[in-house]
């Protein structure tokens, strides 16, 4: 048996602990190799103040939360929630992305009918008729340094935010072979695309350099050969963290160090499920948002939260042949989830009935080798 | 052969020549000015519209135009920027003599000071950087790079940041002077002025000349950006609504209240309300600082006296008076803020947006008008606060004024050579005495020469019919006809007789005055275009934009009609053919359908577009107002072609810009 303790604020799993035998690991300072564990729950809905329970994305910047509905954009502050909408500068009711750029603090909306900027207050419109937007439907957006990147219905647009240029890129001038992107990521200098059909796009800014990772399986539904790439062309998200790129497709998981390529499915390891709808990594850890449930995974440490049919939660943590399945009394809102982000310590994860909230625990936890 | 018949051979050949000579001469000025009664001559075209030529470069003079200064903590110095002559002029305040010249960039507009007094920053609008200017040698130490168009500026108590109101590129720059590069770009309003900073330096406010995004023929809402120093990112936008060209900013000693001038344009009634008083108003905003703080709008004009153009403003050392210069009305305001401050506490709350129309409330908090030179624009307080310095821009001169007796003390003569015609056309365009009342200049709906971004009803055709986009003057020179409608064959007729008659309903300009004016317009320039490099050498995307500007087929080989190709009506240099033309753009409240080709110089620079400022975008031009392909065939091209296009566009017109500060 392993104990396993979780600190009080940030609670956090030792990750990159050998294992043999039973053995306790110990409570942990954050670091770059422990894989955070929550379960105690806090939901938001629509009779907190959110526009819809429906939340399609979360985005923390600072003190404040982001929330995209299918009916609104809401923003949660000082325990809060105020909402937007059409009347108030929204492109469209259904928001489906939102990033904040790091700098300028700038929040950049995708909806179903364009690009917001939402600027200390001040709403500006993109879209396929006031702009260089390649289409009004935005399933992501990322921002770093001078551009704004937004991944379309029809390819992938750029946005110099000094120079108001705007560039896309789609079939024909990339390697992608279906206009249709999904997620995009901006990180250090590199984006990387999510193409539906067309698997990861990446660009390396400085160097205007374009690159695609493909499933040299093709399009087949099952992983032939193990390892051998990216699982699927049918992407669906991309984070990119600490030299580490993580591709989410509808038919499981994709790791890639750079050197090596590591597929995760629902059949062979704790994914919840194959159909993953976001992923975003932090640090070393990936947090997968799939309609199964919510996955914590760092390449070696599983934490997996689901909500039971009773409204329980129900978290399993497993590294290598040992887990633990714990219950509790809070859960995420619903297993079919959107989205996440980290505020601080506490989780923040969009679901198809509301936004929940992970906050810090106290207690041991006991691991069991199988 | 005698002396007598020559003469009289003379006089029959000159009676002969001269005749069908002045004929056909007034005929030919009749036809190319449409002017059938103003008595023009030669010399207009032939002189003033030649710019750059033989006869106008020998009139040609080095004036100084100051424009903002600055007071060394001592106030023994005065740091001016000589906007014309692209130098920092270093002024011995006591004395009253130019000590020094100090070469900068070009087109210098603010100047402001290192805490330590040391080093003045000079934002050089056309160069689009900062020159670093150590005061001691008197040498231009570095250059900043910043955003295009930088104005305003103002550097940090701790002396570790420089903020820079970037006003071509709508941004602000935030420079880190220990390493001498900007550390941060933030959006501000649409081309932001100047920058003041909070008593306790914890924030930046920055003005904006031309509105927000707002539907079209709507009311303008511009914004004064705050910057919080902490965490330097954007913290609030104050919205002024109906209102624009907010220039100057300072703030009562105090930090209580930041004032900011303003004017009101009345741009969605017909012109026909000159005569009540609409067409332009002109104010302060006074506005809490602090997270949520009231805005309020107080106009500084009387019932039927205007103050044209407020420019900057300069709180006093005691806080008790706020002063501001209108750059239209050759007036300095001296404004008593507690009597400001009474009338907004003794006032409800939902009353307070009544005051931004109320024309007879100045007479509450103004306390005196003081006569300036030409075009009083910067201003700056000594240190102990007992002079007042302003920058009378059109006189190459500044005026000192003692704040306690309110009344001009002096002057110092800063070297610039008198008047020529342009240079009385400058003050012709600048002063709102032609106008009814002084209800406005040239300049109030062209600042420097350009436009103010709005739409106005100025045909007495009805209320409401043939609303008109307010174009640029720049680079007008070779552009004629005028006037969407192309009515006006040149500038003498736009601005002759007529245009007194419907619009500034005053005497119209004597010839001479005319003659002027005309010359000071066709003198005006864009600048450097920042999207043109030096090298000529365009960017793939522009490249691609261009073939798609000049061809003659479609993407799918069809022949496209001459007439409805880009190059057609827009060909270079001038990318306009002159002519009138239907593109399908007119709208149910046009009362005809052609209209005037206009060029397309700087057009970057000139949202909104087409006639009526419907498209408030470039992409709009086709998205949504060009399906037709009448005006030009673009449902053919993909949009990432379209994008293309515009980065062409972009291109055009203008100087190339500096490749090393293209302001980007």
């Amino acid at each position: 048996m392993r104990r396993l303790r979780g600190p009080i604020g940030p609670v956090l799993l030792a990750a990159a602990v050998s294992f043999s035998g039973t053995r306790e690991l110990g409570a942990q300072e954050p670091d770059q190799g422990s894989v955070p564990v929550y379960h105690d729950w806090r939901t938001f809905t629509v009779a907190d103040g959110l526009p819809s329970d429906k939340a399609m994305a979360v985005r923390v910047d600072g003190d404040r939360v982001w929330v995209g509905t299918d009916h609104g954009l809401a923003v949660y502050e000082e325990g809060r929630w105020r909402s937007y909408g059409i009347e108030d500068g929204l492109a469209h009711d259904v928001v489906l992305s939102i990033d904040v750029h790091p700098e300028t603090g700038d929040v950049w909306i995708g909806t179903l009918g364009g690009l917001n900027r939402w600027s200390a207050g001040r709403w500006e419109t993109f879209d396929q008729l006031n702009s260089g937007l390649a289409n009004d439907v935005v399933y992501g957006v990322a921002a770093e340094g001078d551009y704004v990147w937004a991944a379309t219905a029809a390819g992938a647009s750029r946005f110099n935010v000094r120079t108001g240029e705007w560039t896309i890129f789609d079939e024909k001038n990339t390697a992608m072979h279906e206009p249709w992107t999904y997620g995009v990521h901006a990180a250090g200098g590199m984006v990387y695309i999510a193409a539906w059909g067309g698997g990861v796009l990446e660009y390396e800014v400085a160097a205007a350099r374009w690159r695609d990772y493909r499933d040299p399986d093709g399009e087949m539904e099952i992983d032939l050969f193990p390892h051998d790439g990216l699982v699927h062309d049918v992407t669906t998200s991309v984070s990119y963290e600490g030299g580490v790129l993580w591709a989410a497709t509808y038919f499981g998981l994709s790791r890639y160090d750079g050197a090596r390529w590591r597929g995760y499915f629902d059949h062979d390891s704790p994914l919840a499920s194959n159909f993953i709808n976001f992923v975003r990594a932090r640090g070393p850890v990936a947090w997968i948002c799939t309609d199964q449930g919510l996955n914590a995974f760092d390449g070696n440490t599983w934490v997996t939260y689901q909500r039971d049919s009773l409204g329980a939660g129900a978290m399993e943590i497993q590294h290598g042949d040992a887990s633990v399945r714990r219950r509790s009394a809070t859960a995420i809102a619903h297993n079919y989830v959107l989205g996440v982000d980290f505020q601080d310590e506490t989780v923040w994860v969009a679901t198809a009935q509301g936004v929940s909230r992970g906050v810090a625990f106290w207690e041991s936890v006991n691991l069991v080798g199988r | 052969m005698r002396p007598r018949w020559v003469a009289v051979i003379l006089a029959v050949a000159a009676v002969v020549i001269l005749t069908p000579g002045f004929y056909f001469s007034r005929r030919h000025v009749r036809f190319m000015s449409g002017n059938e009664s103003a008595g023009l001559n030669c010399m207009p075209c032939h002189l003033y519209l030649q710019q750059g030529g033989l006869l106008s470069r020998l009139g040609e003079r080095d004036y100084l135009s100051p424009l903002h200064l600055a007071v060394s903590p001592d106030g023994t110095r005065l740091y001016v920027t000589a906007e014309e002559a692209d130098a920092l002029l270093v002024v011995d305040a006591t004395e009253g003599t130019v000590l020094r010249r100090i070469a900068v960039g070009r087109q210098p507009h603010s100047v402001a000071l290192h805490p330590n007094g040391g080093t003045a920053y000079v934002s050089n609008r056309w160069s689009n950087s900062v020159s670093v200017v150590d005061l001691a040698s008197g040498a231009v130490v570095d250059a900043l790079n910043v955003g295009a168009g930088p104005a305003g500026l103002a550097a940090t108590p701790d002396g570790a940041s420089l903020y820079v109101a970037n006003a071509m590129s709508d941004d602000i720059s935030i420079v880190d002077l220990a390493r001498g590069q900007e550390r941060r770009r933030l959006s501000a309003g649409r081309s932001p002025q100047s920058v003041g900073l909070t008593p306790d330096g914890e924030s930046a406010f920055i003005t904006s000349r031309y509105t927000n995004g707002v539907p079209h023929r709507t009311t303008p809402i511009t914004e004064v950006t705050v910057v919080s120093a902490g965490t330097e990112r954007v913290s609030r936008r104050a919205l002024l609504r109906s209102a624009h060209d907010i220039e100057g900013i300072d703030f009562t000693p105090a930090g209580d209240l930041a004032v900011v001038t303003l004017v009101r344009p009345k741009n969605l009634l017909p012109a026909t309300q000159v005569g009540r008083g609409w067409m332009l108003t002109f104010g302060i905003g006074v506005i809490e600082p602090g997270p949520g703080g009231r805005v309020v709008q107080l106009l500084l004009d009387e019932v039927n006296a205007f103050f044209a153009d407020p420019f900057d403003v300069v709180i006093g050392a005691q806080g008790r008076h706020a002063f501001v210069t209108h750059s239209g009305a050759d007036v300095v305001s001296v404004i008593d803020l507690d009597a400001v401050r009474e009338l907004i506490e003794a006032t409800p709350a939902e009353r307070l947006a009544d005051f931004a129309d109320h024309l007879g409330l100045s007479a509450r908090y103004v306390v005196t008008r003081i006569p300036t030179g030409a075009n009083p624009k910067g201003l700056a307080l000594s240190p102990d606060g007992r002079r007042l310095y302003v920058a009378e821009r059109l006189e190459d001169r500044i005026a000192v004024i003692d704040t306690e007796a309110l009344e001009v003390v002096g002057t110092i003569e800063l070297g610039g050579p008198s008047p020529n015609r342009i240079r009385r056309g400058a003050r012709l365009f600048h002063r709102a005495d032609h106008t009814f009342q002084g209800q406005f200049s040239c300049r109030s709906c062209h600042p420097e020469g350009h436009h103010d971004a709005l739409t106005y009803d100025l045909e007495p055709d009805g209320l409401g019919l043939n609303v008109v986009n307010n174009l640029s003057l720049r680079g007008l020179a070779y552009t004629a006809p005028y006037k969407w409608t192309g009515k006006n064959a040149s500038l003498y007729r736009q601005c002759g007789f007529r245009f007194a008659k419907w619009l500034t309903r005053t005497e119209p300009y004597t010839l001479d005055e005319l003659y002027s004016l005309v010359a000071y317009i066709l003198s005006l320039s864009h600048g450097p275009n920042r999207y043109r490099p030096a090298s000529g050498e365009l960017t793939a995307a522009q490249e691609r934009g261009k073939t798609l500007f000049e061809r003659e087929r479609t993407s799918e080989g069809r022949p496209i009609p001459s007439e409805n190709r880009c190059i057609t009506c827009h060909p270079p240099p001038r990318f306009t053919n002159f002519q009138l033309a239907d593109v399908g753009s007119g709208g149910p409240l046009d009362t005809q359908g052609e209209f005037d080709t206009p060029h397309l110089d700087n057009l970057y620079g000139q949202a909104p577009y087409l006639h009526d400022g419907r498209a408030a975008t470039l992409e709009e031009i086709w998205t949504k107002f060009g399906g037709d392909d009448r005006h030009g065939v673009v449902n053919d091209l993909t949009k990432a072609q379209l994008n293309d296009l515009i980065e062409y566009l972009k291109t055009l017109g203008g100087e190339p810009a500096d490749e090393e500060r293209s302001g980007r």
